[in-house]
């Protein structure tokens, strides 16, 4: 048992296809990795994905839903991770009963997943609609996730907002699929830009990492690897921070090019 | 226009409802409704009547409507005693006018002096702030939020979104910032697009209309603040 309360953050964007339920599925096996009891729920349980990545899909017997109506016990609808038993997921509900969640609901699932974890990571759908009210209902701190990209952009914003106003604190940032080159040839929003707008203290930056589709369609999260990729090593960072770590974070497009700084940076990564 | 829903910028403070000031167009439930219609928010509010008089049954109807709609009206401020004496019956906490509305009473916008508002923290993509004398905010607005004023839009932050100033008309009414960079800008009738380069740095502009158009210039130091 930990002395202090447990963590549950409610994981964001507004937008659709920036990488929410990636950065959760990722996001719990690294916890889980360093030792957290993490509890994933999947809370987009209309287009349900976390099982998905997390590879979990075969053995889900049980949803929230049920616990909620007394069918099944809590540990009967969690599924333990093959490979990372520290980690947990609880879909919300089946796709095909779109009506039956409310933030009451959602609430009492959060609290029973609480008594058991030190984090409850909460993979909100797309949208501010009653989805993501429901989601946010139980959260006591969030992380919004986007993309460099001006809608992605503006829909984070206007989750900050909503955020704001139901009184979630503390908001974090995560910059997902950052092209460095596109940004350093100003192309593309640079981090400055984004974090300019937002003005939310950064957590994390994930380059922009073709490993990605290749995990999602195996359903094994790039952080499970032991080297991982550009992408799996942000996401592990993003945990560490996440737990207090003090970690700095670097901005791709800013590293030195050129044949000199390319040749060093080979160089001290196969030394160290 | 409809009544105004203002979020409360901190947990423990009550959302700020505000019905309009001037001609009436609709009932005071028709306004609230259409303010709440289409609102996130949830929690505690403050009712500002101004001049309305509400008698106790409209209260109730009003307190029921936003019960509907998650929100708990929590107080009632008015100019209007009738309206204080039924908020009182009803049990509501009660009183004048908010402090920083007390000064745009009638006597003083006929005295010439422009009433401010002064709204602290930054608009975010979607959100809305209207006030009907002249609005100073401490904070940004971002891209994809309005802010407009029947006065002027004075902005400590940087103004990336829409403004409006002089929405009741007033062509005399300015826009300054301290990086003017917005989507669009709005004097009374007239819209501009905003401008396509990056504004010089730390250089606060002013917009105004001159001969019913929009133009940009430095902030004038000797800017006429509202008192």
């Amino acid at each position: 048992m930990t002395s202090t309360s447990p963590r549950i953050i409610l994981i964001c964007s507004g937008k659709g296809g920036v990488g929410k339920t990636t950065l959760t599925a990722n996001l719990g096996i690294a916890l889980a990795r360093l030792g957290e009891r993490t509890a994933v729920l999947d809370a987009d349980f209309g287009l349900r994905n976390l099982d998905l990545l997390l590879g979990l899909e075969n053995r889900i017997v049980y949803t929230a839903q049920e616990v909620l109506a007394g069918t099944c016990r809590l540990e009967q609808a969690l599924v333990k991770h093959k490979l990372q038993p520290n980690l947990s997921l609880l879909p919300a509900g089946n796709p095909r009963m779109l009506e039956w969640l409310t933030p009451e609901d959602m609430k009492k699932i959060v609290a029973l997943l609480a008594e058991r974890s030190d984090y409850v990571l909460i993979d909100c759908p797309a949208g501010i609609e009653d989805g993501f009210r429901n989601a946010a209902a139980a959260a006591r701190e969030a992380i919004v996730i986007t993309t460099p990209e001006v809608s992605a952009v503006r829909d984070a914003d206007r989750v900050i907002g909503l955020l704001n106003v139901q009184g979630i604190q503390p908001v974090q940032l995560v910059l997902n699929r950052v092209r460095p080159r596109m940004v350093a040839s100003q192309e593309m929003l640079s981090v400055e830009d984004v974090t300019d707008i937002l003005a939310l203290p950064l957590l994390g930056l994930v380059v922009e990492d073709e490993q990605v589709i290749v995990s999602t369609n195996r359903g094994e999260p790039l952080t499970l690897q032991s080297a991982p990729s550009p992408a799996g090593q942000a996401y592990l960072n993003v945990a560490q921070r996440l737990r207090g770590e003090d970690l700095p974070i670097v901005d791709p497009s800013k590293e030195p090019t050129g044949l000199r700084a390319r040749l060093k940076r080979i160089l001290t990564k196969r030394l160290f | 226009m409809a009544a105004a829903l203002i979020p409360a910028l901190a947990p423990d403070q009550l959302h700020l409802l505000r019905l309009p000031q001037g001609e009436r167009v609709a009932s005071a439930q028709e306004e609230v409704h259409q303010a709440v219609r289409q609102s996130f928010l949830q929690g505690a509010v403050g009712l500002e009547c101004g001049d309305w008089l509400l008698r106790l049954p409209d209260l109730r109807d009003l307190q029921n409507l936003l019960q509907r709609h998650g929100l708990e009206l929590r107080r009632v401020h008015s100019l209007c005693p009738g309206t204080l004496v039924a908020a009182a019956a009803l049990g509501l906490d009660h009183g004048g006018s908010l402090p920083v509305n007390r000064a745009s009473g009638k006597a003083a916008t006929s005295a010439g002096v422009d009433p401010l508002t002064v709204h602290r923290g930054t608009l975010r993509s979607g959100d809305h702030l209207h006030v009907e004398g002249s609005v100073l905010l401490l904070g940004d607005v971002n891209p994809g939020a309005r802010i407009s004023a029947e006065g002027h839009v004075l902005v400590w932050g940087r103004l990336r979104g829409m403004a409006h100033a002089g929405c009741g008309g007033d062509r005399s009414a300015r826009i300054v910032a301290l990086q003017l960079r917005p989507l669009q800008l709005r004097i009374a009738d007239a819209v501009a697009r905003g401008p396509e380069e990056r504004p010089p740095a730390g250089l606060a502009e002013e917009a105004l209309l001159v001969d019913g158009t929009i133009r940009i210039d430095p902030a004038s130091p000797s800017w006429p603040l509202p008192q």
